[in-house]
């Protein structure tokens, strides 16, 4: 397991796009050598590695797939009106290029 | 708006004489409506009215000219939909066209959903009024009602505003709890509407995953997210089961199992109850344990079998750091979408990246990014073995050892907090077992997809605790009909701070 560092939180922060404190990063320091604890202790449960990963606990036993029926889909302005920076009925982004 | 006074026996009386109908439960407004005693018009009246006093935060917006516009609208009479002209309101992380959601997030301000999801456009078909959309801890991702970008949600039974709520569906309870409207929507991924429901006195229902749609709930943990929603009565979470309930081809894990049939009745013979010895032995409150060994005599004379049972302890002790992991990292790439471009305020940046940072930044309370820093920690190559996996693996492992239990039993019956409300200023140990257990079981019925209801059971300090109720997948009924007979024997049906009886 990597080891929990500011260098590490600033580079997981970074990549999720947004900026934190140095204030908040030690606040998650320390929040995470509590969880990590909790996590050490769920490592010494007899077995669990030998146990399947479970991401659902109940099957979605039920849905079919459904008819592929067209419908009406957004138009131009209701799929940009959210949106502060419109240009032409496109989302308006900074320059990638020059 | 005052509490009731809880010493003054007499004007109680009188107070009772001169009601408001919005004080009572879904189903005895509806009778009223039927024989004509009150309008719809008058119940939305009364309930913006409520609103608009509201002095405990309980509103991201009001939709006042549209819930009079539709009470307005409402003039045939419709006899068998206990919906037809019921106030409402709904927690502000489901989408409501053309009305501002935000999920209590600034990064959403000024979002404007272009649909509905599925449970309010099924409320809105059966006629019931949406009166406003309540606050939450930001993207539903809290405990405590204090995370939210209006603020602090307060307790309306706690005069001092001292005490918190519960979250992360506060506002909605809150609403329910202060008598503006009998019902109310919101989601529950760990305890989100069973927590709060306890520390607001009020029936917190969540069905099994699966039954009722989740199309247009802003995803937190799409493997733990549940429609769930407040009550005051245990009929009225039943009948708004079944009106909520059923498949949906805009989300592909609604079921078509098929609805749940009631047998409300004061007894219920030969059930079979489980009271779980390690989390009874991680709450210390005497007066709730007091309270709970008597709930369990009175569902011993209403002719249940109760066992005490045992359950691994590493695992109860695994429940709170496994949701932590788990949401957080189901959290960090459902909120991926929240880029600050499509919608959002508007930041400024010299490269699309630094938009999305701007927005990201500003948009994003601290809570909420050290959550997304923790996901994107247990999702790294490097850790998911230690961290996501092996949380995933202790959840089958919880899972399983549930199953075992309902062989045996019908529902698992615990208190629903080791406490009554905390205070905005308390803080938990949390390596304890109170935490860990405690106040961490209800994400039991988050990890199976159970039916799960709280009910209130009794006061502390002039504020309500209750006890939970889970129940097999798809067993809604057997589970509510459990808690009908605690509505009984505890007589708190219909409790709201203006309802409640003198001590």
């Amino acid at each position: 397991m990597k080891k929990i560092d500011k260098t590490l939180l600033l580079d997981a922060s970074t990549r999720l796009l947004f900026v934190m404190t140095d204030t908040q990063y030690e606040v998650l320091i320390q929040e995470f050598d509590i969880l990590l604890e909790q996590m050490a202790l769920i490592g010494k449960i007899e077995g669990v590695d030998h146990v399947a990963p479970m991401t659902f606990s109940l099957q979605n036993e039920t849905m079919q797939l459904r008819e592929d029926v067209p419908s009406p889909s957004l138009s131009q302005t209701q799929a940009t009106q959210n949106a502060t920076f419109v240009s032409e009925g496109q989302i308006k982004l900074p320059k990638v290029v020059g | 708006m005052q509490p009731l006074s809880v010493k003054d026996k007499s004007s109680y009386r009188k107070w009772l004489v001169n009601m408001h109908w919005l004080d009572h439960t879904i189903l005895d407004i509806h009778q009223a409506l039927v024989k004509k005693t009150v309008t719809p018009l008058q119940l939305v009246e009364e309930a913006l009215r409520r609103a608009k006093a509201d002095t405990w935060n309980t509103f991201e917006i009001t939709t006042e000219a549209l819930a009079i516009q539709q009470a307005k609208a409402l003039t045939t009479l419709e006899v068998n939909n206990p919906f037809w002209g019921i106030p409402f309101v709904i927690k502000d992380n489901f989408s409501t066209q053309g009305i501002q959601t935000t999920a209590g997030s600034n990064i959403l301000n000024g979002y404007i959903p272009l649909f509905d999801a599925t449970v309010y456009q099924k409320l809105i078909q059966a006629k019931a009024i949406l009166i406003g959309k309540t606050t939450l801890d930001e993207l539903a991702m809290g405990g405590t009602g204090m995370t939210g970008h209006k603020g602090y949600q307060y307790n309306p039974f706690d005069a001092s505003k001292t005490r918190q709520i519960g979250g992360s569906s506060s506002g909605s309870a809150a609403a329910v709890s202060s008598g503006m409207v009998p019902f109310s929507l919101g989601s529950d991924t760990g305890d989100s509407v069973r927590k709060p429901a306890s520390y607001a006195g009020l029936v917190g229902f969540k069905p099994t995953w699966g039954r009722i749609s989740r199309y247009g709930l802003f995803p937190f943990a799409p493997s733990l997210d549940h429609v769930a929603y407040f009550t005051r009565s245990v009929e009225d979470a039943s009948i708004l089961t079944n009106l909520l309930s059923g498949p949906d081809t805009n989300d592909a894990t609604s079921s078509t199992q098929p609805l749940p049939v009631y047998h409300f009745s004061q007894t219920i013979p030969g059930k079979k109850i489980a009271v779980i010895h390690e989390v009874m032995d991680s709450i210390q409150n005497p007066i709730i344990l007091q309270r709970f060994k008597q709930t369990l005599e009175a569902l011993t004379k209403a002719g249940a079998q109760i066992d005490y049972v045992h359950f691994p302890l590493a695992l109860l002790q695994a429940i709170y750091p496994t949701y932590m992991t788990l949401s957080c990292a189901e959290a960090t790439s459902n909120n991926a979408n929240l880029d600050g471009l499509k919608f959002g305020p508007g930041y400024q940046g010299k490269t699309y990246q630094d938009v999305m940072m701007q927005s990201r930044t500003a948009g994003f309370s601290e809570l909420i990014k050290r959550r997304f820093v923790i996901g994107s920690f247990v999702l790294m190559k490097e850790n998911q073995q230690d961290l996501f996996l092996r949380a995933q693996r202790v959840r089958r492992m919880i899972v399983e050892n549930l199953q075992k239990l309902y062989q045996t039993y019908d529902v698992i019956y615990l208190p629903a907090a080791p406490t009554i409300a905390p205070k905005f200023t308390d803080s938990s140990d949390r390596l304890s077992s109170q935490y860990l257990i405690a106040d961490s079981h209800l994400a039991l019925g988050n990890f199976a997809g159970l039916p799960s209801v709280t009910l209130p059971i009794g006061f502390e300090q002039n504020m309500p605790f209750g006890a939970n109720i889970m129940g097999r997948a798809f067993e809604e009924a057997t589970t509510l009909e459990v808690a009908y007979v605690l509505e009984q024997f505890t007589g708190l049906k219909n409790l709201s701070i203006l309802t409640r009886k003198p001590s």
